[in-house]
């Protein structure tokens, strides 16, 4: 049971870290950003190039792996989303393209095997008589003091309400001087980054591998449908019912079948709830 | 003599065409074609390998005074793209022979079109009996299907089998396995056979689960397994992700010895790719650096010599088919599908892994001598050692460091 319990809060958070940064950007910009995977997949292989090819410190190589994809996520934002931003297709399609060619290069770069990255914690921590993998309790403690940051940057900070001024009227926050373009810059920028980290510490114990994103955007794209696009405890409350529900089917049911507890969670919120647990009412 | 001049003209014209096509033919190059998953470790060795043998065969004259030559289509681990990769080699190249496969699913799918173009497989990747169960049924269609290397999945089961009864009850005295697998078509052969087996000899299957391939977290199987009280974990894995596996199993400190079929773990960097993680790990292999006979310890050097890296399970099966077709044509003395087919059948071949002997459905044999599985575990700093047969161990069997006797 206290298995089920810390493995269930660990898949919960990692699907936290993913979904909040998918969420974030809905909210402020009215962005599905269908790359979301791919800034995921991109800390991973960053994490690997810098560990098992540069050999660099797995601290330097963490940070350095969560600053790239950052950078890549605003430079995205900037050259590709922008110019086509009045046209929420568009930004759909060239999200799209950005997910597909991520996937190709990894590919072309790294080959279609799985790569390893080393453990930050390499032994197993025992609690209460459960033997449990030292990385995943780092993770969880990782993941719940990012997205913890993160809630205090935006509810404490200048720059958190302008982000927060931004998703509530774009229009009305720059006739208050809020440079609406550059808080969907940096926010981008710390979706990305938060998607990055999370691609970081999960990489050690699951699979480092050139498809990884497929899995990752639509675990992200499940959580936000069912937390409320949009809603960051939304998020967090939806990752923490598919993260538990999975854990628990994984390890009473069958593993084979933690894939379709995203979809009948979809399926479930479409259905009786098309807002999702804390989002708007749809068409409000 | 108006009317003669023409005729000695045309006469010595057809004579001197025919020559020369005869000259050509006797130069033209005998080609193979390799189907393999090129982006894979086991494609790029069966290349790596194949292009060895065909360099050392043309450095001492080639076969019937004709040189050999390869090309490469890839075959990746898709049914679709192998019926592409067949159809290119004997419609567009027309190679004289075809060399490869990986996975059972796509060799399957490729048979037919094998069949159709009336050109000789040699098999040196997938494992499951139905390949060759083809031959038996439809011979006259199927017989160009001949499988050089592994051992199918059902003698594979056997040798396991033998390894259990003999290492992992005789001496780590362990009577509970449990069982996990991808789910792959040679595997859900493969399971039923081992478990008849396994029970047969007193040991008792306390869990078995096949996974989907791409499943990346296993430890609730894990658990699993633990709760279930086993005592040893026998693994089949080929396409599964492997080093996830283990580093997973490694992380939970899973508290029994492992082991089985885990075709990623025959690479010879697996060990440190996982930062050790390995470390207790036995898997079955076909090549190792040991004197299996008196071929294997020169294949190896030089496979390592000219690539820079050991060879994968792929890559001996390779390099003796080249010899085994090669041997074939010289002793039918013509590239003829039929002919050639003929000396295959007849075959007592020593490669470099064991002798190579076909069975009635074109299945390489095993039994002493022949090709066999061999048992080798990752010891300490992730050195190997054969621990079964005991007729070429090199090793003792140790258990895991997490492992309390």
């Amino acid at each position: 049971m206290l298995t089920v319990l810390i493995y269930g809060a660990v898949t919960s958070a990692i699907l936290a870290m993913l979904a909040v940064g998918f969420t974030l950007i809905f909210g402020v910009a009215r962005i599905l950003n269908l790359a979301h995977g791919a800034f995921y997949a991109l800390g991973a292989y960053f994490a690997y190039t810098f560990t098992a090819i540069l050999k660099l410190p797995l601290i330097v190589a963490a940070a350095l792996s969560v600053a790239l994809v950052a950078l890549f996520g605003v430079a995205m934002e900037r050259v590709l989303v922008r110019p086509l931003r009045q046209s929420s297709l568009a930004v759909l399609m060239i999200t799209l393209v950005v997910a597909l060619t991520t996937e190709q290069a990894l590919f072309v770069a790294f080959g279609s095997q799985s790569k390893n990255v080393p453990a930050f914690v390499n032994f197993p921590i025992y609690l209460h008589g459960v033997s449990v993998d030292g990385q995943r309790l780092l993770a969880l403690v990782i993941a719940v003091a990012l997205i913890g940051a993160l809630w205090l940057f935006i509810q404490r900070t200048r720059l958190g309400s302008a982000i927060l001024a931004v998703s509530q009227d774009p229009e009305a926050a720059q006739y208050m001087g809020i440079p609406a373009n550059r808080i969907f810059t940096i926010v981008m920028g710390l979706s990305a980054a938060l998607a990055g980290a999370a691609g970081v510490i999960a990489a050690p114990f699951l699979s480092v591998r050139p498809t990884m994103d497929q899995t990752a955007m639509i675990t992200a794209f499940s959580v936000v449908i069912v937390g409320g696009l949009g809603s960051i405890p939304g998020s967090i409350l939806a990752a923490l019912v598919i993260g538990y529900s999975q854990t628990i089917v994984a390890f009473y049911l069958n593993p084979e079948w933690t894939g379709t507890v995203s979809l009948v969670a979809i399926l479930l919120t479409l259905v009786l709830r098309p807002s999702g647990l804390m989002g708007r009412a749809v068409g409000a | 003599m108006r009317r003669i001049v023409p005729l000695v003209t045309s006469a010595v014209f057809a004579g001197t065409l025919a020559m020369s096509v005869q000259a050509s033919a006797a130069g033209k190059p005998i080609l193979i074609g390799l189907d393999t998953p090129i982006q894979l470790q086991v494609g790029k060795d069966t290349e790596a390998a194949v292009k060895m043998a065909v360099d050392e065969i043309n450095a001492k004259g080639g076969v019937l005074g004709r040189k050999l030559e390869y090309v490469t289509a890839d075959e990746g681990t898709d049914p679709q793209l192998g019926v592409s990769a067949i159809n290119k080699l004997t419609s567009d190249d027309h190679v004289d022979v075809l060399i490869g496969g990986y996975d059972s699913g796509v060799t399957l799918a490729e048979e037919p079109h094998i069949a159709r173009s009336k050109t000789i497989w040699l098999g040196v990747g997938s494992a499951s009996p139905n390949i060759t169960a083809l031959v038996g049924k439809h011979y006259g269609q199927y017989k160009y299907i001949f499988r050089v290397n592994p051992l199918n999945s059902a003698l594979q089961a056997k040798q396991i089998v033998d390894f259990a009864e003999h290492v992992v009850k005789g001496q780590l005295h362990r009577d509970k396995v449990a069982i996990l697998g991808e789910s792959a078509i040679w595997v859900r052969g493969l399971v039923p056979v081992l478990v008849k087996g396994l029970e047969a000899h007193g040991i008792k299957v306390t869990y078995q689960q096949l996974f989907d391939e791409t499943m990346t977290d296993f430890t609730p199987l894990f658990a699993r397994v633990k709760d279930s009280g086993a005592q040893f974990l026998l693994t089949i894995l080929s396409h599964a992700n492997s080093d996830v596996f283990v580093k997973q199993l490694y992380e939970a400190r899973l508290p029994m010895p492992y082991g089985g079929i885990d075709v990623k773990s025959m690479t010879p960097n697996f060990c440190s790719r996982v930062n050790g993680a390995a470390v207790g790990e036995t898997t079955v292999n076909f090549i190792t650096r040991a004197p299996i006979t008196d071929k294997t310890i020169a294949f190896w050097d030089d496979f390592v010599k000219i690539n820079g890296r050991a060879p994968v399970y792929t890559a001996p099966g390779a390099y003796n088919s080249v010899y085994l077709y090669a041997w074939a044509v010289e002793k039918a003395g013509t590239t003829d599908a039929d002919k050639v087919i003929r000396q295959l059948e007849k075959a007592d071949y020593l490669g470099v892994g064991g002798k190579i002997k076909f069975s009635k459905v074109h299945d390489d044999i095993d039994g002493p001598g022949y090709q066999n599985l061999l048992f080798v575990q990752w010891q300490k700093d992730c050195t190997r050692q054969v621990v079964w047969p005991k007729a070429v161990a090199t090793g003792k069997v140790t258990l895991p460091p997490w492992v309390g006797k």
